[in-house]
């Protein structure tokens, strides 16, 4: 019942609501995007970025900067915060947390069982995973030989252990092609994060679940989108499709059969959501792309999330702005760096 | 007579003419070179036009790429481990052809796709149309650069074949025929200061000759007029022996 969570709410998360909105707070705004753009190198970058949260992150930085290290740096302070928010979290929160981390997981797990099956070593691999989908099994990986031995003595233990049942049985691992894994855990994963916060009711139901269906929806599109004219066959693109979203039966059944972006793009026109996304979305270089389009929506359903209180769903919403914002200033720092001024402005304005 | 460089031959009419027949064949042997030495140089300029044409277009061609990594980076995330994973064979690859420039073998590169894309599907929850772009773009710089460096090595074996050939010819020109035609004028001098020679013995021969013949007339002279000389008996003077037989 709402009265219910106005009223307890506060008791277990109010004060971590609080810190967030208030990192929130310190996201980039136009402005601060605009002095960036002006910039003429990464030195003068830095100098700005000094004036607004991030404040002196680079400092014990040796010269020259490169861009690199500025995107390092701020997922260092993104992993940061992400922890001290999960460390100081009760159930359900916790839980909430632990699904969050499971889409990094899914990325770290992809790349330590890829580089066991070529035999590189562990310790190099361990440096290019993401920190935020840590998990205590993570050296132990060396140890398999085959994929199959990978999930019986690893990752059984992880939180990842009933996606991978969910997709394919343990013998199937070992032939499956990397990509085509690495989408079916996530689509067990986002249905079952969504069947979480549904279940959760409450604002948090009310907010994430929107969110996680343009996640599946978007998804879906992509796929169909990066899929043509490669090897991938109807069946197998079907069965990469999240089941969670509006596009759930009969979008995801048309989207299998199409074949290029206008069968997609009438797919979409039946949806009211997406059908304005898809007319903005044009063909010249100049113009946006699908992807452009779907990442501005995405901030737009995430700034959302901050107008209601008493839900979960604002973490979830501050960490993907954070990221979006990293994105956009790694974006900004290659243009400066490579002196390709012209599609400087391709930035998602977040605020 | 052997103060500058010359071959040391016995001077003779007979090496006169292998002389003679050496200088042509010499002088044969240098236009030759240099035409050779013309055509090099001239396939060397297109050569060298080509090479700063296509490292202006490199220059282009690498920029853009760097730059549709960083736009693929933005919307696919980080793929470079993934891709570096899973590396096993070139898809692009090279054969190497001969081509010959007046006799000078250059190599030339030529590349070939074999295999398919392994990287068809990365991408796939995002990004995939930047990391099309992402390839062909890459794409294109890898054959330009199989390109240029054809162009290079051409360039540098053929700057060294001009060095030869222009070395070649310089020596000819300024050591070897030098060499022959002072040979020549050696032997010539040598052979007309014979026939001077031999001239001169002749005519000293005759001098003494004529003096002695008119010494031996003198004498003749005076003993003709002491008569006292036996005229030796003529051969060819008719005379009749008596006979002994029939009286």
């Amino acid at each position: 019942m709402l009265e219910s969570a106005e009223l307890n709410f506060n008791a277990d998360h109010g004060y971590l609501e609080g810190l967030v909105r208030g990192c929130k707070a310190g996201l980039l705004t136009r402005r601060d995007y605009v002095n960036l753009v002006q910039c003429e190198n990464l030195e003068d970058l830095k100098i700005h970025l000094q004036t607004t949260d991030y404040g002196n992150f680079l400092a014990n930085q040796a010269t020259p900067l490169t861009v690199s290290v500025i995107d390092t740096e701020m997922r260092k302070k993104l992993c940061r915060e992400f922890e001290y928010f999960r460390n100081h979290s009760l159930e359900p929160l916790s839980t909430f947390f632990t699904y969050m981390t499971c889409s990094y997981m899914i990325d770290n797990v992809i790349l330590l069982m890829n580089g066991a099956l070529h035999n590189k070593p562990v310790k190099d691999i361990l440096v290019k995973c993401h920190p935020l989908g840590h998990f205590t099994e993570m050296e132990a990986v060396n140890i398999a030989e085959t994929p199959s031995d990978l999930f019986n003595a690893i990752l059984v233990e992880t939180p990842l252990a009933p996606f991978f049942q969910d997709c394919t049985s343990e013998n199937a691992l070992d032939e499956l092609n990397i990509e085509i894994l690495r989408n079916k855990l996530y689509k067990s994963y986002i249905e079952a994060f969504y069947k979480f916060c549904k279940n959760h009711g409450d604002v948090t139901a009310e907010v994430m679940c929107p969110i996680l269906e343009f996640e599946a929806d978007r998804r879906a599109f992509i796929i169909t989108l990066n899929s043509f004219g490669t090897e991938l066959s109807k069946e197998d693109r079907e069965t990469l499709y999240p089941t969670c979203g509006k596009l759930h039966p009969e979008g995801l059944r048309l989207l299998a059969q199409a074949e290029d972006f206008e069968q997609m793009k009438r797919v979409a026109d039946s949806y009211g959501v997406y059908k304005p996304l898809f007319e903005a979305v044009s063909d010249s270089s100049g113009g946006k792309t699908l992807e452009d389009v779907f990442y501005e929506r995405e901030v737009q359903m995430n700034v959302l999330a901050f107008n209601r209180q008493f839900h979960y769903g604002v973490f979830y919403a501050y960490t993907k702005l954070k990221e979006q914002e990293m994105r956009n200033i790694v974006w900004i720092a290659e243009c400066i760096s490579q002196r390709q001024r012209t599609k400087i402005n391709s930035y998602i304005p977040i605020l | 007579m052997l103060g500058k460089d010359q071959i040391e031959i016995f001077p003779s009419r007979m090496a006169q003419t292998i002389m003679k027949a050496q200088l042509k064949g010499a002088q044969t042997g240098q236009n030759l070179l240099k035409k050779k030495s013309d055509a090099l140089t001239l396939r060397f300029q297109q050569i060298l036009k080509k090479i700063i044409e296509t490292k202006m277009l490199m220059s282009e061609v690498m920029r853009e790429a760097g730059f549709s990594l960083a736009e693929a980076k933005f919307t696919a995330g980080d793929f470079s481990t993934t891709v570096f994973q899973n590396v096993n064979k070139a898809q692009v690859k090279i054969r190497a052809k001969k081509d010959s420039v007046a006799g000078v073998t250059l190599p030339v590169f030529e590349h070939y796709h074999e295999g398919t894309d392994n990287y068809e599907l990365t991408g796939l929850a995002g990004g995939g149309e930047q990391l099309a772009k992402l390839k062909r773009n890459y794409a294109k710089a890898v054959e330009l650069l199989v390109g240029l460096a054809s162009l290079q090595t051409s360039f540098v074996t053929l700057d060294k074949a001009i060095k030869i050939t222009d070395r070649r010819v310089n020596a000819i020109e300024h050591v070897i025929i030098p060499r022959i035609e002072h040979t020549l004028a050696y032997i010539i001098t040598e052979l007309d200061e014979r026939e001077q020679e031999e001239f001169y013995r002749l005519r000293k021969i005759q001098e003494k000759k004529k003096i002695l013949k008119e010494k031996s007339d003198k004498d003749l002279e005076q003993w003709r007029a002491a008569r006292e000389v036996i005229e030796p008996a003529d051969l060819l003077a008719e005379e009749k022996d008596e006979d002994f037989l029939f009286e």
